[in-house]
């Protein structure tokens, strides 16, 4: 219970913004998630490509800030993670990854 | 006095030299690939995904003006998400809720 109650009032806790703002962003994450049953027509090849660099740079982001936000940390590695798989469904599905079997590519 | 300036802003602790100038910048490209899927149907879009955008938006404006540094590149970035966001979800709401009847009636 103490440990929980000094999260709580942490300046990193529920009542502020540092708190918040990186649960907002495993929104993002859990969007990911709910699409990955999608078909990969409904994956868009921009955002999914540049929601990969972005994880990257904000992972390095929530090191540097201050306060040291540890929840964002892990949220855009989980991010990374769920948008790299979403690019290569895209990618697969739109033939650049190549093929085992020897079908003819649409060009 | 320009030089001067340019120092001060290169030199800033939200400057070029820092993650908190490339991460917010390189975050233009989310509102960027957003606008370019202005074009796409809306029956392509991904409701998880725009309201995750848009509600990302809104808190992190707020994020970026209580965080060491104060990032103002952060908090434009993230109002533009939002709009996009919001944007999206009304093309979407609108195809998904109240272009059906045209449709229908269309269809007789």
């Amino acid at each position: 219970m103490a440990s929980l109650r000094s999260f709580f009032n942490s300046p990193v806790g529920p009542k502020t913004t540092h708190f918040w703002g990186p649960i907002a962003n495993w929104g993002v994450v859990i969007a990911g998630l709910m699409d990955m049953k999608k078909p990969h027509d409904m994956i868009s090849g921009n955002m999914t490509g540049v929601m990969c660099i972005y994880s990257v740079l904000f992972m390095r982001f929530a090191w540097m800030v201050q306060p040291r936000n540890y929840l964002l940390l892990s949220c855009d590695a989980s991010n990374e993670a769920v948008q790299l798989i979403q690019l290569s469904r895209w990618a697969k599905g739109n033939g650049y990854l190549g093929q085992k079997k020897d079908e003819a590519a649409p060009q | 006095m320009a030089t001067s300036k340019l120092q001060a802003l290169w030199n800033h602790p939200a400057g070029p030299k820092t993650i908190h100038f490339w991460a917010p910048t390189f975050k233009w490209g989310i509102s960027i690939a957003n606008i370019v899927d202005f074009a796409k149907p809306p029956e392509k879009l991904s409701y998880p995904q725009q309201i995750a955008v848009t509600a990302t938006g809104v808190i992190w404006s707020r994020y970026s003006t209580v965080i060491t540094p104060k990032n103002w590149n952060l908090f434009s970035v993230n109002v533009a998400m939002a709009g996009t966001g919001i944007y999206q979800l009304s093309r979407k709401i609108q195809h998904d809720y109240f272009a059906e009847k045209q449709a229908v009636v269309a269809k007789e």
